[in-house]
């Protein structure tokens, strides 16, 4: 990489920068280490200045796990374990976020293509980790406790969530990538064109501000690219849009989080179980949306940069959400085929 | 540009091929296991003795039928063992057998095998079948999950035996590094434990049991 920028300007430099410091923060959900490599190529694929952090993240957040049901046995018999479970939970919670798990990867890659705002990132990351947390609450407290359902049933019930949010997540990359691959080939086709280029207008400074009267004008000035522009995003239906990434990703339930439900069902706690997850709800939030924070800036920065440079700047950055709603989909395809494994509840 | 674009080509490529995520233990297993000899001295299988950690053995047997609270009986966890056996099949049974270097397949169990539940902890019992009985100067039987979703250990006593194993044979068992973690002995691994590790390596293999038998 280092190599493939000492051969350019010093603007697509730092955009390279900032590319790569993208691809770092998308990848962060998805490279975990090379285990049987799933094409059978094997052989050395994420670099392996991870495997320390990442190594650590898992050590960190297993211990924690294991604290849970110690912590919750004790919750029984003395009321002040119950502060240091919630306590527990939350740091777990920020530690299994921080682990792998599709939903940041996803999340992260989503907002980067729809070029959404860093407000709207902390709302749809945390809103998604909330919704994590209701559904394995109402799952338990369904089937386990309405029901009395075994184990299998709640499993069986987790994996048709599972598959349904995964067709979501594929649907939405598919959009996404529908959208943003037409006006990035669009965009690609007028530069190729070499038609005189004056309109160098401050996009990202217009779009800030946009309304949907200048929809047709600022359509124009993007190369005639009629995208999903920020100014449709800034609507309600933007949020809508936001809200059903949001479903895709928080539908699935984390397997910790039931686990533990079930135990403290098990034990006669189950409300205890419930402030504990969402506990981990919380802590999940603030380490994706910390991450969702790092892809919007970086996203920024490559903005920014872009701006430089009319032409070829702007075709750098819609070729950059090309490829993250590229991204949404492939993380959908690899989850959905089994490739990239989430978790799983019935580990035997 | 060209380079630009190839950098998030590549960026999106290695996303692709990143692969299996990689789980923290959810599921604790204590474990005891047996070789088993045929008269001639070759070894048929291993019985395998899985108790689980109690959170996840509340998980698992909730919502079985039950006469009595808080007792299951052999019968009433029948469906569950079968839904465990049945499971297994997909990881291998988390047994990775190998004689003087070569692996050894491995036949699916018979269906001898049973739940207990004692003091809120469930226990698999199973015999895994090797395909066809193995005669080798050194065997070697590796228990782990490669996802290191299920964490195996041996159990403190006695967790290898041997059953009519002949004489010049001799028993050894490793436990992997510890990736036990509680309040008063909070053993972590260190940072430099997992840099030491090179990506391509089968990570769940360094959590490994190890059974080694030297018929030299």
């Amino acid at each position: 990489m280092a190599i493939e920028a000492r051969h350019t300007s010093l603007p697509l430099r730092r955009a390279a920068v900032a590319a790569a410091a993208l691809g770092i923060l998308l990848s962060a959900g998805a490279f975990d280490f090379a285990l049987a490599d799933p094409f059978g190529v094997s052989q050395g694929s994420p670099p392996p200045e991870f495997g320390g952090f990442a190594g650590w993240i898992l050590a960190e957040q297993s211990m924690f796990y294991q604290m849970l049901s110690g912590t919750i046995r004790s919750a029984k018999s003395n009321g002040s374990a119950v502060y240091a479970l919630l306590g527990i939970s939350f740091v777990y919670g920020v530690f299994h976020a921080a682990g792998p798990g599709h939903g940041k990867a996803v999340i992260s890659s989503y907002l980067v293509a729809n070029h959404e705002t860093w407000r709207r990132g902390i709302v749809l990351s945390a809103a998604s980790a909330v919704l994590q947390s209701l559904t394995a609450i109402l799952i338990v407290a369904v089937a386990a406790l309405l029901l009395n359902a075994t184990a299998k049933m709640m499993d069986d019930t987790v994996n048709v969530i599972e598959t349904v949010s995964y067709i979501f997540i594929i649907l939405i990359g598919a959009r996404l990538l529908w959208v943003k691959g037409r006006a990035f080939t669009k965009l690609l086709w007028t530069e190729t064109q070499e038609h005189p280029r004056d309109h160098r207008h401050d996009h990202e400074h217009d779009h800030r501000h946009a309304h949907h009267d200048h929809e047709e004008e600022d359509a124009s000035a993007w190369g005639h690219a009629h995208a999903l522009e920020p100014q449709e995003l800034a609507g309600p239906r933007g949020w809508r849009r936001g809200l059903t990434a949001v479903v895709s990703v928080g539908l699935r339930p984390c397997s910790g989080a039931i686990i533990v439900l079930v135990f403290a069902l098990t034990q006669g706690l189950f409300w205890i179980g419930i402030a504990s997850t969402f506990m981990m709800g919380l802590g999940t939030a603030i380490t994706v949306a910390s991450i969702a924070m790092l892809a919007v800036g970086a996203r920024g920065i490559a903005a920014k940069i872009a701006r430089a440079k009319p032409g070829r700047g702007l075709l750098f950055l819609r070729g950059l959400e090309t490829a993250a709603a590229a991204l949404v989909m492939i993380f959908g395809f690899l989850l959905l085929t089994g490739y990239m494994m989430s978790e799983k509840l019935m580990g035997i | 540009m060209t380079a630009l674009l190839r950098i998030v080509l590549v960026a999106v490529v290695s996303l692709a091929l990143a692969g299996h995520a990689l789980a923290h233990p959810h599921i604790w297993v204590t474990m005891k296991t047996e070789l088993i000899y045929a008269p001639d001295g070759s070894v048929t299988g291993v019985r395998h003795d899985w108790a689980f950690d109690d959170m996840y053995s509340a998980f698992a047997t909730q919502g079985l039928d039950q006469q009595t609270k808080g007792v299951f009986t052999r019968e009433e966890l029948a469906p569950l063992a079968k839904v465990n056996i049945d499971t297994l099949k997909d990881s291998d049974y988390f047994t990775f057998v190998t004689a003087d270097g070569k692996k050894i397949p491995l036949s699916d169990p018979p269906a001898d095998y049973w739940l207990d539940y004692n003091d809120t902890v469930l226990t698999l019992h199973f015999t895994l079948p090797f395909k066809q009985p193995v005669k080798a100067k050194n065997l070697l039987i590796e228990i782990y999950d490669p996802t290191i979703y299920v964490d195996f250990e041996f159990a403190k006593e006695n967790p290898v035996s041997t059953v009519g194993a002949p004489a010049q044979c001799k028993l050894k068992y490793q436990r992997p590094p510890e990736m036990k973690f509680t309040f008063s002995q909070g053993k972590v691994l260190g940072e430099a434990f997992f840099n030491s590790l090179t990506p391509a390596q089968n990570w769940g293999a360094r959590f490994a049991n190890k059974i080694m038998v030297n018929c030299g």
